[in-house]
Order: structure tokens, then sequence, then C-alpha cells
């Protein structure tokens, strides 16, 4: 199911073209929708529209502005990606992702006087614990005890986010900065932060961290032995079992990875963007993380299409809303349609009619592995 | 602030208020999840309820408080059953994945309740609307303690206490709920006597989606009166989280959900009372007890059998 080896480049060129079909429908039928929504408000889409495209696109700040809303849905994508080629669930990205900054923050946070190149990998790898530490509860009782995954990442996230609001609480938090006008630590060292890629910009290094994941989780899935065995749970569990996959240990191994890259969505977005650990500091990455892998059929190289898509819909709101007064929540509709449409099978099974061949996106697999 | 009875008054009456939305939406969220069908739009239907019944109470300013209120109040209850039965028709006929139909559900539900709240109140912002009627029970309000706690409150309050023991009445003692309790556990056997699993299915879930709806309009309109975008701040996964630490069933959910509005008016006076447990210790306390209930730590709780999975005929 997945590009493996074997196929002629033409091929495989066929089979994204073929796979990109759904996803692109469904955003223009989104987007559609959108445009009747914003006339019945009494405003033109196509201005509406044209001024998200140029805030999203139309210099170089609003392309800084861009890559900085992609970072952490493509680690949160890329995590959510993860866990559906398994057959996993994980709803809690936003829980590992406080997890992750928590931690990464803890460490970043620490004058110990280490040069960047450690300081930041040492913050990187304490977020990436931070993020499988919190998935490891849910990944056990999933695994071991056959509790599913849903409500306990679910629940997780919240108590996550009270736990961080707890640790920079200006009053009593053990890393909040006594005395500040908001729920925050103090700024981490200066060794900890990662490099500015555009002066004058907030465009940090972490983007190239996300890519370069990206690349190293699709490589992983489709070609080597764990990938295999992920995908093979994702697609069968039952025939798994009979090929020998150790499927409780499978699905510890992909729910420790997918918070450990959640997390590390966290502790990019502190020593990256805001330097300080904040309370409620992401609105919501980890939910639009599975809006992302979704609409990239969980695959990471399409992660990177689709993290940059919804990154670029929330950069252009701001400058939509600018020019014509219509709220920027606009695009929470347009991201809400797509997943719509998306899930929406008739339209799946009639380009599947069409293109001969039927559709399978990660939803089925979930299904079956339920 | 003192632990005195004027306190305990004051705290238990709170409890009761806050834990009024939950329980209605809970109630509706065990017939939907004892159907088959999980709900996480649950969040997304209070949403859209609120709002709804804002804008509805706001619209027929002039008319009777009462009249105003209660058709707020059927207004809401059409909003979250229209938006469940998109999540049924996705999850149920189209068989599509339910928690992506839910979140999805959600985050639409934000998006168009933040646009039209700048449509229908501009940037005047937030205005008071006339909420349900508060009604002071004679004899029984005169308890000491109990009775200002228990039987002085907005109307929508004393249907939150019967509700659950009706819903628990017909899931537990009629045909009809056994449909819905088969329909989650052993679809097979419900398609098998000649039932249709989609319709007792999309039932539930509408059901869900209204009793959603009406405790979004118990929250907007209950006390506060004014619609504020986002309003809903993850009660419907604090449903979420009662539903599975009452085991699905509609009394024991009510009173977690209790509960869980009792820790919620503790954590408004935590700071005021200096009782030493930091705020957000009391705000994770139902997302934290629900995960210990799934996890067998307190009891056994273990959700319908075919709870999330869609039905097939001819297939086990």
């Amino acid at each position: 199911m997945a590009i493996g080896r074997g196929y002629s480049l033409r091929q495989m060129l066929r089979t994204a073209a073929y796979r990109a079909v759904t996803p692109v429908l469904s955003v223009f039928l989104a987007f559609l929708v959108s445009a009747a929504i914003i006339i019945a408000v009494g405003t033109d889409p196509i201005v509406a529209f044209g001024s998200m495209l140029n805030g999203a696109f139309g210099s170089q700040t609003a392309l800084a502005t861009t890559g900085v809303r992609m970072t952490p849905i493509l680690f949160t994508g890329l995590a959510v990606a993860v866990s559906f080629r398994a057959g996993i669930f994980n709803v809690g990205a936003e829980g590992q992702l406080y997890l992750g900054a928590a931690f990464g923050a803890a460490v970043a946070l620490l004058p110990i006087g280490l040069p960047a190149f450690i300081h930041i990998p040492l913050a990187l790898i304490a977020g990436f614990i931070g993020g499988a530490a919190w998935a490891f509860v849910p990944g056990y009782l999933r695994a071991y005890r056959g509790v599913s995954e849903v409500v306990t990442t679910l629940m997780l996230n919240f108590v996550a986010i009270q736990l961080v609001s707890y640790l920079v609480d200006p009053l009593v938090g053990p890393i909040g900065e006594r005395g500040a006008a908001y729920a925050q630590s103090a700024v981490i060292d200066p060794a900890a932060k990662l490099p500015i890629l555009l002066r004058g910009t907030s465009l940090h290094a972490g983007l190239i961290l996300g890519l370069a994941l990206a690349v190293a989780l699709w490589i992983l899935i489709g070609y080597t032995r764990l990938g295999f065995r992920m995908r093979m749970l994702g697609a069968n569990p039952i025939a798994a079992r009979f090929a020998g996959v150790k499927s409780a240990r499978e699905i510890m191994t992909v729910m420790l990875l997918s918070g450990g890259i959640a997390g590390l969505a966290g502790a990019v977005e502190v020593i990256g963007l805001r330097y300080r650990l904040f309370d409620h500091f992401s609105p919501g990455y980890g939910y639009d993380g599975i809006a992302v892998a979704l609409l990239a059929n969980s695959n990471p190289l399409g992660v990177i299409l689709s993290s940059g898509f919804f990154a670029a819909l929330r950069a252009g709101a701001n400058s939509m809303q600018q020019a014509t007064g219509i709220e920027t929540s606009v695009v929470l509709i347009i991201q809400a349609l797509t997943i719509l449409f998306l899930i929406f099978r008739p339209l799946r099974d009639w380009i599947g009619s069409r293109a001969g061949r039927p559709p399978r996106l990660a939803q089925d697999s979930l299904i079956d592995a339920a | 602030m003192q632990l005195d009875v004027a306190f305990l008054i004051d705290w238990g009456s709170a409890a009761i208020r806050l834990a009024t939305p939950l329980v209605l939406a809970a109630v509706g969220g065990v017939y939907a999840e004892r159907s088959g069908v999980f709900n996480i739009g649950i969040e997304g239907m209070m949403l859209s309820g609120a709002f709804v019944a804002v804008a509805v109470s706001y619209f027929l300013g002039a008319a009777d408080p009462a009249v105003a209120s209660l058709c707020a109040a059927i207004a809401a209850m059409l909003a979250g059953g229209g938006m469940a039965f998109v999540h049924a028709y996705l999850s149920i006929t189209r068989r599509a994945d339910q928690i992506i139909s839910g979140a999805a559900i959600n985050i639409l539900a934000l998006g168009l309740t933040n646009t039209l709240y700048r449509v229908v109140w501009g940037s005047a912002g937030r205005e008071r609307v006339a909420g349900f009627p508060t009604i002071r029970i004679p004899i029984l309000a005169d308890i000491p303690v109990l009775g200002p706690i228990l039987f002085d409150h907005s109307l929508i309050v004393y249907v939150a206490y019967v509700l659950p023991f009706i819903a628990a009445f017909v899931l537990f003692r009629t045909t009809w709920g056994l449909n819905i309790r088969a329909a989650g556990d052993f679809p097979l056997a419900v398609d098998t006597a000649g039932l249709s699993v989609t319709v007792t299915r999309y039932v539930a879930v509408v059901f869900s989606g209204m009793m959603a709806g009406l405790g979004g309009a118990a929250l907007a309109l209950g006390a506060v009166r004014y619609f504020t975008p986002g309003m809903t701040a993850g009660r419907g996964f604090i449903v979420l989280g009662a539903i599975v630490f009452g085991r699905w069933n509609p009394i024991l959910a009510s009173f977690a959900c209790l509960l869980f509005g009792a820790a919620d008016a503790l954590q408004l006076r935590a700071q005021a009372l200096s009782i030493g447990i930091p705020y957000q210790f009391l705000v994770m306390l139902p997302y934290l007890l629900a995960v210990l209930a799934i996890a067998g730590a307190i009891g056994r709780s273990s959700p319908p059998l075919a709870l999330g999975r869609p039905y097939r005929r001819g297939e086990r």
C-alpha cells in the first residue's frame, strides 16, 4: 500500500498524483462552501481569499510567518501520522506537546554553559522524552490492557495543560517567574536558542528540523523493518500477529515515537520561538496535527504539504481580517469542512471508481484495528 | 473567606449551577456511546447550543423572558441535534471514523460561532439577554443549608435533577433502552431481531446532540446570559470524562458531573480560601479521574463492546 521497493518512477508519480486527488478536491470544496459563507456575510470571496494568499505568500515576512506557523503543526502532524499508520489513534499530541515543552524548557533554562550545539540537542532530547513519557501510560494501557487510547490520550491533554500552568504559576510554580504579569518561566539560556533563519523575522531552524524529520520518517515507514511492522499492524492487526509481529511491543514503540515527536513540537516552540515556557501557549497545535495527518493520508512527505497549507491559512487569515473585516475563524470553518469532505466516503468512492481502484485512507485501518 | 455555613451554601449552589450543563450533555452522551457511537463532538454541539440560545433570546428580546428562554432552549436543541445529525450521517451511514468526524465538528462549531458572533453582535460585543427564569421552590428552599443549595435555581437546573433518572429508567427498563444498549454491545443481535441498528444509533446520536445543545443553553442562559466565543472551554471533554467515570450509566455519570462541578466551583474559590492546593490540580481532577477509571484503578469501567465500530451487515 505504501510506496515500496520495486516501483518504477512513473508508477510512483502516478500513485502520488492519484492519492492527491481526494485531498485537493476536499480542500477545493471546503473553499467553495466557505466562499458561500463569505458572500452571505457580505464580502467578495475573491478579495477575501486574495488577501489571504497575499498574507501567506506575498512577501518575505509573509512567507516567514507561514513558516513559523507551519513548524509546530508539521511536528504534531508527523506525530499523529506515525500513529495512524500503525492503526493507533493518538489524540493526545496536544498534551504530549505541553510536556515536551516543559521538559525542553527545563533543560533549556539551565545555565550549564555548554555550547549551543550541545545545549540545543539536549533540550530537544528532553522534549522528546517528555512527550514520550506522556504517551507511555495510554500506550501501556492500549498495548497490555486493551484500553482504547482515544479517551486516555484525550483526557491527559487537559491534565498536561494544567500541569504546565502549575509549573509556570507566578505564585507557586516551580519554574514560574515570581511576580510576572503572565504565567511564564524565565527566559531560556541563550545557548539553547535555535538559530534564526531569516534576519528580521522569527523564522527559526525548527522548520529545518521538522522537514528533516519528515524525510526520516518517510524512510522509516517505507523502507525499514520497524516501518513494515507498523504498517502491517495498521493494515491488518490479526494478520500481523500471525506473521509474528509482537503487537503489544509494537504499539508501545509507536506510541512512544508518536508522543516523542509531539514533544519535540513543544520543545522546538519554546527554544525556537518563544524562549520561555508559557501556560496555554498552544492554540490547539496537537489537534491541528490530526487534520494535517488526515489531509496528508498519513504520509510523512504529504504532511509537509498539508502542514504548509494549514499554516498558510492561519498566516493569511490575519491579513484577510485586516483587508475585509472577516473573522479569522473562517479558516477554522475551512479546516473543518476539509476534514468532513475528506471522510465523506461518496467523494472517495467516486474518485476511486474513476481511478479504477479503491482508495484507502488511514481511517479504514483504524476501524479494522478498533 | 472562611469555611463556614455561608461558604458551604455558596459553594454547593455554585457546584449545582456549574454541573447542570455537564449533566444534560452527559445524559445524551451516555445514550450515544451506549448505542456504539463515540461522540467527541459534544464540545462543539454545546457551543452551537450556547450560541443559538443566546442569539434566539436576543432576537426575542421584547418577548416574555420565560417564552424567550423556552424558544432559545428549543433552538439550542435543534442546533445541537443538527450538528449531531452530520456526525451520525458520517459515522453511521458513511462509516467514517467517529473520532475524526467528532473532532471536525468541534472545529466547525468553533469557527461558525466565532464568525457568526461578529455578524450578530458586531463590535458591540456581549449583550445580556433573557435567561431561564429563577424558581425558588417554596417550603423546600427554607430547609437550612440544603434548601438554598438545591432549591433556589434557574428552571433548567430542575430539569437536570430529574432527567438522569428518566434517562436511566428508559435505558435499563424499557425495550427502547434495550435496543440502544444492544446496538452498542452486540449490534448483530439487534439486526437479527429485525430492528435497525442504523435507526437506533441515529436516534441516540441526535438525542445526544440535542442534550448537548440544551447543555450549552444551560451554560449560556443559566447564569451569565451572554455569549463569548469558545465559552464552553473544554466542558464537552469533561462530559466525556464523566461518562467514563460514571460507567456509562446516566445517574452515575450525572453524579460524576456534580463532583466535577464541585471541583470547578472550589477551584474558583481556592485562591481566596488559601487551602494550599494549587487550583490547577482541581481543574485537572475530572480528567485524571476519568483516566484512572478507564485504566481500572477505580472499580471496573469498561465501554460498550462495539463502541466506535461501524456496523456492517454480514460482518463479525
